[in-house]
């Protein structure tokens, strides 16, 4: 058997001229490393977590813009009934907005168990000697590793954001139709750059880290920090330090874009909506800016640690 | 030309792991030979640029390796000599992976994925999860990730440490069988002088951060200090005999040879020219019954190469000659 395999004999590829040309080495990087968060368990949970937000804030929509429905045809006769029933159940738009703030926070919790591992695994197993042995630039693997981070909030955040917009224009009266319209790029707006804030923070931690859980806990415990210490510091008095708080930039970016008013009753005792955001749209986003430039900076360094060029 | 090394230093901290390493390296199956901690890692790592080096010019295939890494790396295959896996692939995926990293497309990547793990010897076992090969077949796999974009030059750093004596001489079959066909040359970094002498033509000796030898394997056996095995004449006696050869012994030492006990009883083994020894034999009136030149092995070769070298001027002198020899 032996003398057979090796009958075959070693084959020259032919030049690279007279081959098809790969892809940008950064898609197979994306690829792979998203291929193998896929075969464990701890994805399809953390992804199925998500997926039942965006199944109950999609059952919160229809029933909205059914109650809108039927406060339309109840404001002629009973404005009264229309109007409280209108504050009951809120607008679509903070329901919108409740969705990406809640959705950031899931988020965070599925990078964690999908993008802990990034670079920490290769790091750990000793595979980034096998990657920087190929013609590949650090540019490309920060951006492959970036690209299949930014793949889970695209999965979780923006695309069940489009989803639900597609949902709530298509089965929407035309009285709400029109406004609702106007929701798409604001959203989509807020939605990439939490994600993108997301994405370079996870990449950020996994390259100084070597063990996927030990990363995936410290990315949430620095969430839940900064958002903690910059509710609470913002809360005593010193509202500067609210823009630490990445659900408050969040959210504060997302009301922002979407024009969202106080909230609806339902959403207030549902405590779904946080009261307070930061005065300034611009800054909160320029806080989430600096954040995703840190990722990414954290990752460059640590690559121009690793390996030389 | 497959490498050139021009002043080439490299320090870790307070650890000088390259001092002014200068060669010009030539062949199809170089061996790079060295007792641990002799920098060749280092020396490896530097010409594939995972590595910079402090000072020194590094030509891998007449490319700068320092400006121009990504070329560089396009024509050269290396297997580390650590773990270097990605957890969760198996063997296949791994080596297409490699390989749609050097730019061949998904496709191509797994057919050709298949045609060097068939090289490599890597059957059904390809379709396992890497983690949980044994050491031979690891090594099967890392070599194959080295070829499988059909490099110039392959760097294989110690791939045959940790294997049992039958997967470590199929692996030197088949880079025997690489430098016998078609397959890219390979500088073959190991501290097992038999992996060298088996399979390749040209050799590099380091040690502390030296190069002490650049050449054919044939050369430096050449250049090697002859020695000779000599038993001197003497009675039956055995204290008659162990006074003449300690006499001898001296006598020798004192003309400024190295002599050490042959493996053969009552002889000794003298690195100094015949005519020397007899002038030496007549001066004691000791007659000599038995001189032979002894052929040494390359572990003897390598062995006194190293030692026979450790002022640092004598390396730096010996690594500039390397320069010029090879």
């Amino acid at each position: 058997m032996r003398n057979q395999i090796f009958s075959t004999g070693y084959r020259p590829l032919p030049p690279a001229e007279a081959r098809a040309r790969g892809p940008w080495p950064a898609w197979p990087i994306a690829r792979t490393a998203l291929t193998l968060a896929w075969r464990r368990t701890g994805t399809k949970i953390a992804l199925m977590l998500c997926a039942a937000v965006v199944f109950a804030v999609g059952v919160g929509l229809v029933a909205q813009v059914l109650a809108e429905n039927a406060a339309q045809q109840l404001a002629e006769g009973q404005p009264l009934a229309a109007g409280m029933m209108r504050a009951v159940v809120g607008s679509v738009q903070d329901t919108f907005a409740i969705f990406l703030r809640t959705q950031f926070f899931f988020s965070a919790v599925a990078l964690a168990v999908i993008g802990g591992g990034l670079i920490a695994d290769d790091r750990h197993a000793g595979a980034l000697e096998l990657y920087f042995s190929r013609p590949l630039t650090r540019r490309d693997y920060a951006l492959g590793k970036l690209l299949a981070a930014l793949a889970v909030p695209l999965c979780t955040i923006v695309a069940p954001f489009v989803l639900l917009w597609l949902m709530t224009v298509g089965i929407a009266p035309p009285a709400l139709r029109g406004p609702m319209l106007g929701l798409l790029a604001p959203g989509l707006g807020g939605a990439l750059l939490a994600s993108l804030t997301l994405a370079a923070t996870v990449v950020g931690v996994s390259a100084h880290g070597e063990r996927r859980r030990t990363v995936g806990v410290i990315f949430v415990v620095i969430l839940l920090a900064l958002s903690a210490v910059g509710e609470g510091v913002a809360d005593a008095g010193f509202e500067l330090a609210g823009y630490l708080s990445p659900t408050r930039d969040v959210q504060t970016v997302v009301d922002s874009l979407l024009g969202v008013g106080v909230g609806g009753l339902a959403a207030q005792l549902l405590e779904l909506r946080s009261g307070s955001v930061n005065d300034s749209a611009w800054l909160s986003a320029g806080a989430l800016t600096l954040m995703t430039l840190a990722g990414l900076g954290a990752v460059g360094a640590r690559l121009r640690q690793e390996v030389a060029g | 030309m497959l490498l050139s090394l021009r002043g080439v230093c490299k320090r870790f901290g307070g650890f000088q792991a390259l001092r002014d390493v200068t060669g010009e390296i030539e062949g199809r199956a170089v061996g790079l030979l060295g007792p641990n901690g002799a920098g060749k890692t280092t020396l490896m790592k530097i010409c594939v640029g995972l590595l910079a080096a402090d000072e020194g010019e590094v030509r891998v295939l007449g490319i700068d390796a320092r400006r121009e890494p990504g070329r560089v790396r396009a024509r050269l295959g290396y297997a580390a000599e650590g773990p270097g896996r990605i957890p969760g692939l198996t063997g296949l995926e791994s080596v297409a992976y490699a390989a749609e990293l050097c730019g061949l497309t998904r496709r191509d990547a797994f057919l050709r994925a298949h045609e060097v793990l068939d090289l490599v010897g890597l059957d059904e076992a390809r379709q396992r999860e890497v983690e949980h090969y044994s050491t031979g077949m690891h090594q099967r796999v890392k070599l194959a990730m080295a070829l499988v974009h059909d490099p110039e030059l392959v760097l294989l750093d110690e791939p045959t440490s940790g294997l049992d004596p039958s997967s470590r001489d199929e692996l030197l079959e088949l880079l025997e069988r690489l430098r016998d066909g078609d397959g890219p040359a390979f500088l073959l970094s190991t501290h097992l002088l038999h992996d060298v002498e088996r399979t390749c033509d040209t050799c590099l000796i380091m040690d502390r951060g030296q190069l002490r030898f650049a050449g054919t394997l044939a050369s430096l056996r050449e250049g090697a200090p002859r020695e000779f095995e000599l038993r001197p004449l003497a009675s039956a006696r055995a204290d008659d005999r162990r006074d003449r050869l300690g006499a001898l012994r001296a006598g020798l030492e004192r003309a400024g040879a190295r002599v050490d006990v042959g493996r053969r009883p009552g002889t000794l083994v003298v690195a100094l020219p015949p005519a020397r020894i007899w002038e030496v034999s007549r001066a004691l009136d000791i007659p000599i019954a038995h001189l032979e030149a002894r052929a040494l092995s390359l572990e003897e070769v390598f062995l006194r190469t190293i030692r026979g070298r450790d002022d640092d001027d004598a390396g730096a002198e010996m690594s500039k000659q390397a320069g010029h020899g090879a």
